[in-house]
């Protein structure tokens, strides 16, 4: 039971991260893979503040939330004037630094990470208080991405993706909605962190490296990139399939590479296979 | 005060060290130059170089040209296939930059677990021992590593741009890389010189990660951080030009020898992604004073050609 509720917690959180990822890249045409940074911000805020500060969850995950946001409009506003693929790799080296420093700092727990977020909630229903948690969390970002994207705002943001010379010819501050829309996807990844550090009750920098950039982006890409089902489908399936690999009984040092080994597979099947994503358009041309 | 030896020992030992990256980078860097690819694919290139190499000289004590023999074809052949299987699949279908980034950085990873399930995820180095004999010249230690490293970076990097300056195919690859629909009309096959790139890349990748893996632990998800410095390198150096990028990883390795001078060795990878971050948002076209000029707009005063016809 322990063993589904905590892959429905992960479905629920990969949800979150893909759609907030989503509202980024699909929807507002930035090139980013820094997404799992701000997850571990929020995730290292909310743990930090849980264990050394006593601060309730609800307070430390809002705090991730913040923390998540002024952290992504430092890149915005620092980035956002390159684009294409110089800002992909702008954000990289964004992400691999920051995560070097949370490696780094003796606060953070340095590569060890952090092992005592206090148990927010105990007994035999913990999982599924998490279950319900994090699905209605889920639930609330993607509704509000959905409904900003049906928006006066969405379409705003859909013009901009589309062509931004004649977006700014209509008067509209391009730097301005990339950096909301920057910090409403980052602060859902602040979010999803902060769920995901209480219910763990574990978090090091290896859970954040730049193999869970890639597992993300290839939610949103094959779920099928801007569509609002898509990112759900892409972690849905991508969540899930892999865990199949547990009822195997493989030894402990071969799971985790299996499992890669089927993620990748199945990543790479669907580039090719079906290159508009599982809910996206058929045909060529998918991922911008 | 530093004496001046040990500034002297630094200079050297970071020269030796930036034969691999120069190696490294130069593949990267021509890959973006020739297919207009961010090709972090090239970290599991290495992978299979380097275990390839590994498994021959180290496991089965193989002869060097052996070893290395089956490292080169290993990797060419890899190479070879990513290019017809993958690159030039989704070419023809005009997938985007981010499909891309995404296939090469998912390959990487792919050659990285199927690596792990074989060799585990210790350290190895391709010979048992990394121990080189050294002597002393001026004052400085000289390894026999360091010659050798050099060396081959040396007659790579001649060969390189002897092969692309003097051959038809290394021709064919700037005419492509300049502009490949254009190369096409005049009957330059674009394809082969992909491929010829793919290979030339696979071949500076094998020698680099040779370099590394006689020197140092070598692990299955140790290649994309090399790739990582093979980007910054491309980037300082300005896109399109191969040789600046190489001088930029010389420049790369030498400030992070010189950096254990006044950073804790712990810091040292964040120096390299700052650089690569500031490098992005103050240089995007490289650094200025690196850049091929323009052609200047004629004087005031002076007059036109005008075309006169015949």
């Amino acid at each position: 039971m322990e063993f589904i509720a905590g892959t429905v917690v992960m479905i629920g959180i990969f949800v979150i991260l893909a759609s907030s990822y989503n509202l980024i890249i699909g929807y507002g045409g930035l090139n980013t893979v820094a997404h799992p940074i701000f997850f571990a911000l929020g995730a290292y805020t909310a743990a930090l503040l849980g264990a050394h500060a006593g601060l309730p969850p609800i307070l430390g995950v809002i705090a991730g939330i913040a923390v998540a946001v002024i952290a992504a409009v430092v890149l915005a506003v620092t980035t956002l004037r390159i684009s294409g693929d110089y800002l992909l790799i702008a954000s990289l080296g964004f992400q691999l630094g920051l995560l070097q420093l949370v490696n780094n700092f003796e606060f953070t727990g340095g590569p060890s990470g952090v092992s005592d977020i206090p148990l927010t909630l105990a007994g035999p229903n913990r999982g599924l208080i998490y279950v319900a948690i994090t699905l209605a969390s889920a639930v609330v970002v993607v509704w509000a991405i959905w409904r900003t994207m049906n928006s006066p705002f969405g379409r705003v943001v859909r013009a901009m993706r589309d062509d931004e010379l004649a977006c700014a010819a209509l008067g509209r501050s391009l730097i301005s909605i990339k950096i909301l829309i920057f910090s409403m996807g980052c602060g859902a990844a602040g979010l999803a962190g902060g769920i995901y550090a209480y219910y763990f009750q574990y978090i090091s920098p290896e859970q954040f490296q730049v193999a869970q950039s890639a597992q993300i982006l290839t939610m949103v890409v094959l779920g099928g990139i801007g569509t609002t089902l898509g990112p759900i489908v892409g972690a849905l399936v991508l969540v899930a399939l892999p865990q199949a690999i547990n009822f195997l009984h493989l030894p402990s040092s071969m799971v985790g590479p299996v499992q890669g080994i089927i993620f990748t597979s199945l990543v790479i099947s669907f580039l090719f296979l079906r290159p508009g994503g599982l809910v996206g358009k058929t045909g060529s041309g998918a991922a911008h | 005060m530093i004496e001046p030896i040990i500034l002297l020992q630094i200079l050297w030992s970071g020269i030796a060290m930036s034969s691999y990256y120069v190696l490294l980078t130069l593949a990267f860097a021509l890959t973006l130059k020739v297919e207009k690819l961010w090709n972090f694919a090239q970290a599991g290139l290495m992978g299979v170089a380097f275990y390839t190499m590994f498994f021959t000289l180290n496991a089965m004590a193989m002869p060097i040209w052996l070893g290395l023999l089956l490292g080169v074809t290993a990797t060419v052949a890899v190479s070879v296939l990513l290019e017809y299987f993958g690159f030039a699949v989704l070419r023809r279908r005009n997938s985007g930059g981010l499909t891309f980034f995404i296939f090469t950085l998912v390959f990487s990873q792919f050659v990285a677990y199927v690596l792990t399930i074989l060799f585990g995820t210790e350290p190895e180095t391709i010979y048992p021992s990394v121990m080189s004999p050294v002597r002393i010249i001026g004052g400085v230690a000289v390894s026999n590593w360091d010659l050798i490293a050099i060396s081959t970076m040396a007659v790579l990097l001649v060969a390189l741009s002897l092969a692309l300056r003097f051959t038809r195919d290394g021709q064919f690859m700037i005419a492509v890389a300049d502009n490949a629909k254009l190369a096409e009309i005049y009957g330059i096959s674009a394809t082969r010189a992909y491929m010829l790139s793919g290979a030339i890349a696979a071949v500076l990748l094998t020698a680099g990660i040779y370099l590394y893996g006689t020197r140092g632990g070598v692990t299955p998800d140790l290649p994309l951080g090399l790739v990582l410095t093979a980007v910054i390198g491309t980037l300082m150096g300005g896109l399109g030009r191969v040789f600046a990028a190489g001088l930029a990883a010389v420049l790369l390795a030498l400030l992070q020898s010189f950096s254990i001078l006044v950073i804790p060795s712990k810091w040292q990878a964040l120096l390299l992604y700052g650089v690569l971050f500031g490098t992005l948002i103050l240089f995007p076209r490289g650094i200025p004073s690196w850049r091929v000029p323009r052609i200047r707009a004629p004087e005031p005063g002076v007059e036109p050609v005008t075309e006169t016809g015949g």
